[in-house]
């Protein structure tokens, strides 16, 4: 998995590749972790990325309980793959998918 | 009343035993053995006709009393009392034996401890040599019922009987020829004997055995290499003893005596019999044995194969050397010489040990094993080596139940999904039923030790389904009961835990979970 960050102001896009399964989660999360303080809006990217099991779930659920106090998190371009995911899960509820 | 002093004492028991005499029948028993304390009572069932609960009630009592009570000669009738109340597993419990002769029926196998005779169309019985017989018996079932259990396909004995002065086991085996026979009479046949061969010895190799249930056999090759390396020139009986002692402990299956003779094509049916030597132990004391059969043995009067086996020296070697070849799964012939070295070196170890304890009268034969072993000693720096431990299925592989064997076993689900040629929709959801299904294995099923996993993925290219089964050896869970999560609460209010196997309930056709063999069997399938 490849995790490019955009910041502008404080306003951080993260844009995933590849695949977020169990051995890559916590790259994520502690890319996020690392570069989360001083950002209101924390955008996701989804659309390189090409799968997603329950360890990834599990970092977006932690992301948007910590960015809910702070701001907002936003999902974006989720391919249909992984919108059936959150779909199943409740996850399409819980997030901000624009 | 018979017996020594205080080992074993028989009591005979007759007619009916029921509440109306159960309490007088073991007043009389006791009243016999009152002051005696016997290691072993037998209760001769001979005459027994029947036995009521208040009649098994007082067995129960005596056994309390004498550990060691066994009930002997009973009637298929009562036995099979003895049976349904489950007495048959507290105690020792036998039957009345049928005599059968072995008068004029076909010898079909020999080993060293006995003959087996074709009784009839369906039936052969396996008669033993030494007075021990019973025990032997008993033993041999016992690891043939469990080497059944754990996958291998066997022939298990049904009765036992009185053959002359000694003891028979019967066994149900139709129009069984022996892999000996179809070497020695069916040359045409002999790439079929090496491919079924080599897949029955990959088969018992890939299995684990539960701890205890099988006696290793390591030891008995270090104790043979510690009593002959005096006889050893230089320092090469201490080279010995180090370098067996360094064989890596297995706790996989070995047959023990699995020449050509002690595998059977019974109708369509690859069975493997004589399963009294099975153990568990590195491959190397599956093959030096092997090599004492085919080559060890026979170097010096190659009539010994012709004798034993029914087929020439010439392919008994080749035999050897293909099976090897194929075990090994390498067309290196140096490599696979490397691995014979190593194989010859416990095998002559052993044969010059057993020559000591047998006294052995043919000294070249003796002076040649011992030479050979000499010369491997100089040149060997380990008798270890390492195998392919996978089943030899191709669809089956075996990993470390770690998340590091992840990629591994997503690759070969992949390669499954490509034969079918998956839509990356299906393909997506399969890796994440596979995903969720291993991880939970790795983190959980042996955690804090470590263990192995087995994944098969078998492709059903008419049905167009594919099925996964996940199996290990970790502590029983079944993951399909696992409460589903609620998806409909909101953010703050969702626990991280259980989307896994949700996600991959819903996303497959079927999950099923079976617990077997001391083993857990999850698979899951799915159409593409």
């Amino acid at each position: 998995m490849n995790i490019t960050k955009t910041k502008e102001g404080s306003r951080l896009t993260i844009a995933l590749s590849g695949r977020l399964d169990t051995m890559t989660a916590p790259e994520l999360e502690k890319a996020i972790n690392d570069s989360i303080i001083g950002v209101d809006e924390l955008v996701l990217d989804l659309k390189e990325l090409e799968y997603m099991s329950s360890a990834g779930l599990r970092v977006l659920l932690s992301a948007q309980k910590k960015m809910k106090n702070v701001g907002s998190m936003t999902v974006r371009n989720v391919n249909e793959m992984i919108m059936e995911i959150f779909e199943v899960t409740g996850f399409a509820d819980i997030l901000t998918i624009a | 009343m018979s017996g020594g002093p205080d080992n074993s004492i028989t009591i005979p028991l007759s007619g009916r035993i029921d509440s109306n005499n159960a309490a007088k029948v073991e007043e009389d028993i006791r009243a016999k053995l009152a002051g005696r304390a016997p290691s072993e009572l037998v209760l001769d069932a001979q005459k027994l006709d029947y036995i009521s609960s208040a009649g098994l009630r007082v067995v129960l009592r005596l056994k309390k009393s004498f550990p060691g009570l066994a009930v002997t000669g009973l009637s298929s009738e009562v036995y099979e009392i003895f049976e349904m109340t489950g007495f048959a597993e507290m105690m020792r419990v036998e039957k009345a034996y049928r005599e059968i002769s072995v008068e004029g029926c076909e010898v079909i196998g020999e080993g060293a401890n006995g003959k087996v005779y074709r009784i009839d169309g369906d039936n052969v019985v396996k008669t033993y040599k030494n007075a021990d017989a019973l025990s032997e018996i008993r033993h041999e079932r016992e690891v043939a019922r469990l080497a059944l259990i754990l996958g291998v396909p066997t022939a298990i004995s049904y009765d036992v009987v009185r053959v002359g002065d000694s003891f028979g086991s019967v066994f149900e085996l139709l129009n069984a020829s022996s892999f000996s026979k179809i070497l020695a009479n069916e040359p045409e046949r002999y790439d079929w004997c090496v491919k079924e061969y080599v897949g029955m010895l990959k088969k018992i190799h890939a299995i684990t055995v539960p701890e205890g249930k099988l006696p290793p056999i390591k030891h008995k090759i270090v104790e043979a290499a510690e009593r002959i390396k005096d006889s050893l020139p230089d320092s090469l009986g201490d080279k010995l003893v180090k370098m067996t002692k360094e064989i890596p402990d297995s706790d996989r299956m070995i047959h023990g005596d699995l020449h050509t003779k002690n595998i059977v094509l019974a109708g369509d049916e690859v069975l493997l019999i004589d399963m009294d030597t099975l153990s568990v132990g590195h491959p190397i004391f599956e093959f030096f044995n092997i090599y004492n059969a085919y080559i060890g043995r026979s170097e010096l009067d190659n009539d010994i194969v012709m004798r034993f086996q029914g087929f020439d020296q010439e392919t008994a070697n080749r035999f050897w050397r293909d099976t090897l070849t194929a075990y090994l799964g390498t067309h290196d012939e140096n490599a696979v010489k490397t691995v014979e070295d190593k194989i010859r070196c416990v095998a002559y170890a052993y044969l010059v040990d057993w020559a000591v304890r047998h006294s052995f009268r043919d000294e070249a034969t003796a002076a040649l094993w011992k030479s050979r072993l000499v010369e491997l000693l100089g040149r060997l720096d380990t008798l270890t080596f390492e195998v392919d431990e996978s089943s030899g299925d191709p669809d089956e592989i075996e990993v470390d139940a770690d998340t590091g064997s992840l990629e591994a076993v997503i690759d070969h689900v992949g390669a499954r999904l490509d034969a079918l040629g998956c839509p990356p929709k299906t393909r997506m959801q399969m890796e994440l039923a596979v995903e969720e299904i291993f991880v939970n294995i790795a983190h959980y099923a042996y955690a804090p030790e470590k263990g192995r996993a087995w994944i098969r993925a078998e492709a059903d290219e008419a049905e167009r389904e594919l099925t996964v089964t996940f199996t290990d050896a970790g502590r029983p869970y079944d993951p399909t009961k696992r409460a589903d999560p609620d998806v409909t609460l909101s953010a703050d209010e969702r626990n991280p835990g259980g989307l896994g196997i949700f996600l991959t309930k819903k996303l497959m056709d079927s999950v099923a979970y079976e617990y077997k063999d001391g083993k857990n069997v999850l698979t899951v399938r799915k159409k593409v």
